[in-house]
């Protein structure tokens, strides 16, 4: 209260040179983040290329039509939701559990190889994933087929087959990214201290108990700050895994369209500034009251975890 | 603590709500101060005020134009640059640094998303003074929205030699609106497609020659009742582009380009706009692309096949392709033989089927100069000695002689192979500046010439690429529709619906609701209107 009363005058004095070391950061915010957020007025503007933005034709939701033109905004945001619900939930929950079981290993060699196996896919860009994952599953020559086929099983024609896709995007997801979410919680692990583990051995827990009772548990605050990152993005997806392994194949794209995808495949032809920030600021709008919400929610259970 | 960092918390947030507020209203200052955003953001050194004096300039530049400032011209190509660009760039602003006080930029954009970053290039407001337009670039899309900068004030001040070399009717040909917004190449060349097939296995099985549908069809039975390695037809995963428009223009008699949103018109009767979505036409066509598919003509899974069309020809993979054009027939036919010289590939231009081909309208290469360009009248004087000075055209389209290329008996000689040479032929793709004058010709390119001069006999004008769309009142329903034909026609493009008649009744469903109707009304209200104007029966 005292602190209050004195205002902000007093603080800035106050506090000067944590204030000055503020400052670059606040600047690099302001002038990529902030700052362009101007741009959000082209979503309710007709773009013109003769006309500056604050003088063209202010239209209202125009832009936002071709959102809903075609009916399927519903399963759009159906599908992004619920793909990032799938990979934020899996890929946390298997990053925890791997990054627990390799924290027990104490073979040193083995722990750093197993990582680093984890870690490798991070770097496979998801253009070659696509090239191999068609070597594997294509209908004539693939080696899903050749091998089913060597066994005198019947084909399986995957690109044909939307409802495998849901599985496979979501194991694809995982590959890719776990290695580097679990780098993350093994750091957490290796910050929580020893004495913990050894009070709890001459209690006589054994190695599951020891994860159970104060791995997991210290490991929370973690995972919620990096959910709520994660939610904040939630709807936009992940576009390249979904360009590259689906691109043009239209008959999987009721299981699979996202958002992203859609906003791509109808702008490409229709290049329109107006258009593409409509949907950018849809995504983006959606992301900010989630966040807010979910926020509002962990505040209410329990403080400290909240992100503000 | 909790109360002092929430207090930081909210001076921290009204900072930032303060810069963004102040951030805000200079924007807004600016924007109307201007009248463009991307002119507050120049740079100072490019912008020169063409009134400030004119007594300055060299007495060697050109009449008419300022050069007293010195300017660097961003010139904007598609696809790759040549390992050696740097070193014809270096030699072209030696020249035109003398002669123009002007120096170049090169850019390309590579061919990877190269219309998002047209597309970008035009509306983001960056400095570009000369960049490619094609009809397939959206050439009059872009013009007629107000991207390029109308030129036929500046031609005849700024490059007034130019303005002469291109002859008057092209220049009208290319007008959007009564304007002139690109610089039209005047090399005649035919992009009309034909059947391109394995010529030695044809013989070798005694099949028909492709002639059409029904004997194409046919060539592909013997190849896959004989060759079972051989993958008939060469297909990807664009099957609009290189199954349905390529299939229509050999059977269904469209008037020209690919038309969009399902629409029909045929060059022998132009006036008459229909939906070929629907129509019994194409459930024809769709039961014979389907009836392919099922005879494993090409790959169940064509719509993830990212190969390009030509890659499976040249490599044996696959035997014959739908339609190419002639030059790009003759590409992959001596690419193919510089490692398989005992294979022989064939082609039929449509034309033998339909009586007459069409030469490439103007349009279709050209370069304009960008709304946002600072220095329009140095790019068009800069352009002109690409085209019309024999030592710019030759260095920007050839490479260095003797370095790059050799001349023998009046026919161009690559050093080297395609991967040694730091600049093979065209390889700034200069196809905008060709100029007949000065053009060398490898001597495997006589064939092409061969074809060309086929055409020439049965060549009747383009009808169609003089067409300028304007779709701002669809562009919603336009958005829609490229969803609903990725979702629901191509899969029938790929003959991967069984029952076809369902098929399209589901995906012309899909199409209404997206918006169909009043797309097709409002491009046909326009296409009367510009076939009325132009006089075309």
């Amino acid at each position: 209260m005292l602190i209050r009363r004195k205002g902000i005058i007093y603080e800035l004095i106050k506090n000067r040179v944590l204030f000055l070391m503020l400052l670059p950061v606040l600047a690099f915010f302001l002038i990529n983040n902030y700052a362009p957020m101007v741009g959000i007025y082209y979503a309710f503007v007709r773009f013109d290329f003769n006309r500056s933005l604050f003088n063209s034709e202010f239209i209202g939701l125009e832009n936002f039509r071709f959102l809903w033109q075609s009916g399927i905004l519903s399963k759009l945001t159906f599908n992004t939701l619920g793909y990032n619900l799938v990979f934020i939930v899996s890929s946390n929950v298997l990053a925890i559990v791997c990054a627990v079981l390799l924290s027990e290993i104490q073979l040193k060699w083995f722990k750093k190889l197993t990582q680093s196996i984890l870690f490798l896919p991070y770097f496979v860009s998801f253009v070659i994933l696509s090239v191999i994952v068609y070597n594997v599953f294509n209908y004539e020559s693939g080696f899903l087929n050749t091998t089913l086929r060597g066994f005198g099983m019947s084909e399986v024609d995957v690109y044909n087959t939307p409802w495998l896709w849901v599985i496979l995007i979501p194991v694809f997801y995982l590959w890719k990214n776990i290695g580097y979410s679990m780098v993350i919680y093994l750091a957490a692990i290796t910050g929580i201290s020893d004495e913990y583990y050894e009070a709890a051995k001459i209690d006589g827990a054994n190695i599951f108990q020891r994860a159970r009772f104060i791995t997991v548990p210290m490991l929370k605050s973690t995972f919620i700050v990096l959910l709520l990152f994660a939610l904040g993005s939630i709807m936009k997806g992940q576009f390249d895994l979904f360009y590259q392994l689906i691109g043009n194949n239209g008959i999987l794209y009721n299981t699979t369209d996202i958002l992203d995808t859609y906003v791509y495949r109808s702008l490409k032809v229709t290049f329109d500034m107006g258009m593409a920030s409509a949907a950018g600021l849809y995504q983006s709008i959606f992301g900010f009251v989630l966040i807010m919400v979910v926020n509002t929610i962990i505040r209410r259970i329990n403080e400290d975890y909240a992100l503000f | 603590m909790v109360t002092r960092s929430k207090a930081s918390a909210v001076i921290l947030s009204s900072f930032i709500l303060a810069s963004a507020l102040s951030a805000c209203s200079s924007n807004n200052n600016g924007g109307s101060a201007s009248p463009s955003p991307s002119e507050s953001a120049a740079s100072p050194s490019a912008s020169a005020p063409a009134s400030e004096s004119a007594s300055a300039a060299p007495s060697e530049t050109p009449a008419g134009i300022d050069t007293s400032e010195h300017v660097t011209l961003q010139f904007y190509m598609l696809g790759g640059e040549p390992k050696d660009l740097s070193a014809i760039e270096k030699k072209i602003n030696e020249m035109s640094e003398k002669e123009l006080n002007a120096t170049v930029k090169f850019n390309f954009t590579t061919w990877t998303n190269w219309d998002q970053k047209y597309k970008l290039l035009l509306s983001s407001g960056q400095d570009v003074d000369l960049i490619f337009t094609a009809d397939w670039t959206q050439y009059q899309s872009y013009a007629k929205s107000g991207a390029f900068l109308a030129l036929e004030d500046l031609l005849p001040k700024a490059s007034p030699t130019l303005y002469e070399f291109v002859p008057q009717d092209m220049w009208d040909a290319v007008k959007i609106d009564g304007h002139i917004y690109t610089v039209p190449a005047t090399y005649k060349e035919y992009v009309n497609n034909g059947f391109v097939y394995r010529e030695d296995l044809r013989k070798k099985y005694d099949l028909p020659v492709p002639k059409d549908i029904a004997s194409f069809e046919e060539y592909l039975d013997g190849i896959k009742k004989n060759e079972p390695g051989i993958q008939p037809l060469s297909m990807n995963a664009d099957v609009k582009g290189n199954m349905m428009d390529v299939f229509r223009e050999i059977n269904d008699d469209t008037v020209g380009g690919p038309l969009p949103y399902g629409i029909g018109i045929k060059y022998s009767s132009p006036n008459d706009v229909y939906s070929y979505w629907g129509s019994d036409e194409q459930i024809n066509d769709l039961k014979v692309i389907q009836r392919w598919q099922e005879k494993g003509f090409f790959a169940k899974n064509v719509l993830n096949v990212q190969d390009t069309m030509q890659d499976p020809i040249t490599t044996g993979k696959a035997a014959a392709m739908l339609g190419d054009n002639p030059t790009r027939y003759n590409d992959t036919k001596m690419k193919m033989q510089s490692t398989h010289p005992d294979w022989e590939l064939g082609y039929t231009p449509f034309a033998e089927t339909r009586g007459f081909a069409t030469p490439v309208h103007p349009i279709h290469n050209g370069f304009a100069v960008p709304k946002n360009s600072k220095n329009a009248e140095r790019a068009l004087a800069f352009y002109e000695k690409m085209v019309t000075d024999k030592r710019y055209n030759q260095l920007t389209e050839y490479g260095i002689e003797g370095t790059h290329y050799t001349i023998e008996d009046g026919y161009y000689k690559m050093v080297g192979d395609a991967t040694s040479n730091g600049f093979p032929r065209e390889g700034m793709q200069g196809w905008a500046w060709r100029n007949p004058e000065y053009m060398l010709f490898d001597k495997s390119y006589d064939g092409v010439k061969a074809i060309f001069d086929e055409l020439d006999k049965i060549a009747k004008p383009d009808l169609f690429t003089g067409f300028a769309e304007d779709y701002s009142s669809y562009q919603a329903e336009r958005a829609a529709l490229e969803q609903v034909e990725k979702q629901y026609f191509y899969p029938l493009y790929a003959g991967l619906v069984k029952n076809v008649e369902e098929g399209v009744k589901t995906a012309m469903e899909k199409a209404n609701k997206a918006g169909l109707q009043k797309v097709q009304e409002a491009y046909k209200t326009q296409w009367l209107a510009y076939t009325s104007e132009k006089g075309i029966q």
